[in-house]
């Protein structure tokens, strides 16, 4: 696996889908003074931001028997038919953007098992999200812990009963664990 | 004692404490009889938990008033900046908390860390961590680079990469390079690192407290096979080390073979290399005459951890550094 640097219209794509679901410029600021570079691991191609000066050292081709796996920092994954963000930016995030669900301690050990938020768990909710909007789910102490799709828009949230679904679990930081095992 | 006394003594030893003779009769030639009756039953104890507390994610005592709230006592490890026995007792594992998740402490062994205390990156540097997986060294040197700077975690292990790259996550460490490839080949990077850490593959003889199974999994001839390669790798690191660097080697074995020994046959092979004193307080040290054989007196400077005397399991750290004008 070989790092390459990726091309603007890719790129491009990155940051229409990372504005387009937590705001204008968010990619930006995760940029700072990076530069986006992608390796291919089958199907996926992760996006890491890397110091511009370890450009030169990243995009020589490794010696044989060498191959890189994980460079920088991690950005996220693009699959065929969207882009993942990464759990090592969530807690940037939180300091980037407004579209964040607050849920109650019980439902945020529950979220980082794997589990939906309901209505019963929601503390706060930012106004003005549509359906499918994905949101940062935060605990009462402004931590993330992973990503949500919003199952209905925040502004009809009231009329629904404690156990309907408000939220669905697309990624939590329990993955950590999960995925050791 | 006669060998034929030693033998019978450590076959007895053995058979008593359910070890392979092979290992008891090393024991006695190193310590005596006393000594190894405190090693075994040391080894029947637990050893304490201990982390590390990840200034890049939180800050430290905001972390430990927060463990310290939820049942967990901790108590500093004096010679460790950020690092913490804690008492999990009672509680789920470690890992399952949501501190633990979001990357606020990474579980360490006490020797572990010190590794990397001992190794002191610096912001701004070149640094190799060979044989990385699971990332806990690779994450420390991060954290004390303050992600500025450069460090080249090789692993060849494809399986072993998975938790390497998870804790990189966890941990947020940005200036860290996984590569997966053969560390006796690092010198094909063309990269002269500041710094090395070599925390070798090893038997694992160290691990006996944590590992009862090591008791009898591994002959005399797997200890030998470690230690060449203990000493292609080191090898490979003391010619890919820049000039003036530093390089911490260590092990999980309290096998002189794999460790005494590779460092004298290293000091004999390559005299741009000198073994430096340690300047923190812990251990007791090195073994310039194991088994009778005298190896070079500096390797007294290398420092050991074992269960009977620190309470952690065994382990090796010696800190090399290489000449300027090589």
């Amino acid at each position: 696996m070989k790092p390459e640097l990726l091309d603007s219209v890719e790129w491009e794509s990155v940051v229409q889908s990372i504005d387009g679901e937590l705001g204008n410029g968010i990619t930006r600021a995760l940029l700072g003074d990076r530069t986006p570079i992608v390796i291919t691991d089958g199907d996926l191609r992760n996006v890491y931001l890397i110091p511009i000066s370890w450009s030169s050292i990243i995009i020589d081709a490794p010696p044989e028997g060498f191959e890189y796996h994980l460079v920088g920092k991690q950005l996220g994954v693009m699959t065929r038919d969207r882009f993942r963000l990464s759990l090592q930016v969530l807690p940037d995030l939180v300091k980037l953007t407004t579209r964040v669900l607050v849920v109650s301690q019980k439902a945020a050990e529950a979220f980082t098992y794997g589990r939906s938020i309901l209505k019963e768990s929601v503390v706060w909710i930012a106004e003005d999200l549509k359906r499918g909007q994905r949101v940062l789910v935060l605990n009462e102490d402004n931590e993330c812990l992973g990503i949500a799709a919003l199952s209905i828009d925040s502004e009809k949230l009231e009329r629904l009963s404690g156990d309907k679904l408000v939220g669905k679990n697309l990624v939590d930081i329990g993955w950590f664990i999960r995925r050791l095992g | 004692m006669s060998n034929k006394e030693l033998r019978e003594k450590a076959k007895n030893i053995a058979n008593e404490h359910g070890y392979l003779q092979y290992m008891i009769e090393r024991y006695l030639a190193l310590w005596g009889e006393h000594e190894t009756m405190q090693f075994l039953e040391a080894c029947e104890r637990p050893i304490p938990t201990a982390i590390r507390i990840n200034t890049l994610r939180a800050e430290q005592d905001i972390v430990i008033s927060r463990l310290n709230k939820k049942g967990v006592t901790t108590e500093k490890i004096p010679w460790l900046d950020h690092g913490f026995y804690a008492d999990f007792e009672g509680h789920s594992t470690p890992g399952a908390f949501l501190e633990h998740m979001l990357g606020y402490y990474y579980v360490q062994g006490v020797p572990s860390m010190t590794t990397v205390k001992i190794l002191n990156p610096q912001p701004g540097e070149t640094v190799f961590d060979l044989a990385a997986a699971p990332g806990g060294k690779t994450t420390h040197i991060a954290q004390h680079m303050k992600n500025e700077g450069m460090v080249v975690a090789i692993e060849q292990d494809r399986k072993r990469l998975a938790s390497l790259e998870s804790n990189i996550l966890r941990c947020n460490a940005t200036n860290t390079i996984v590569m997966r490839g053969d560390a006796k080949k690092i010198g094909e990077l063309n990269i002269q690192p500041d710094r090395i850490l070599l925390d070798a593959p090893c038997s694992g003889e160290g691990l006996l407290p944590i590992d009862p199974s090591r008791k009898t999994s591994k002959t005399i001839a797997d200890v030998r096979y470690c230690a060449t390669r203990e000493d292609e790798m080191l090898d490979a690191a003391v010619s890919a080390l820049a000039p003036g660097g530093t390089l911490v080697y260590s092990t999980c074995s309290i096998a002189p073979e794999e460790n005494e020994y590779v460092v004298d046959t290293i000091l004999r092979r390559h005299p741009e290399m000198t073994v430096s004193p340690i300047s923190i307080n812990f251990g007791s040290p090195g073994y310039p005459e194991p088994y009778g054989v005298s190896l070079h007196e500096s390797l007294r400077l290398a420092r050991r951890f074992l269960p009977h005397l620190h309470n952690t399991e065994g382990f090796f750290i010696c800190k090399l550094t290489k000449e300027e004008d090589t």
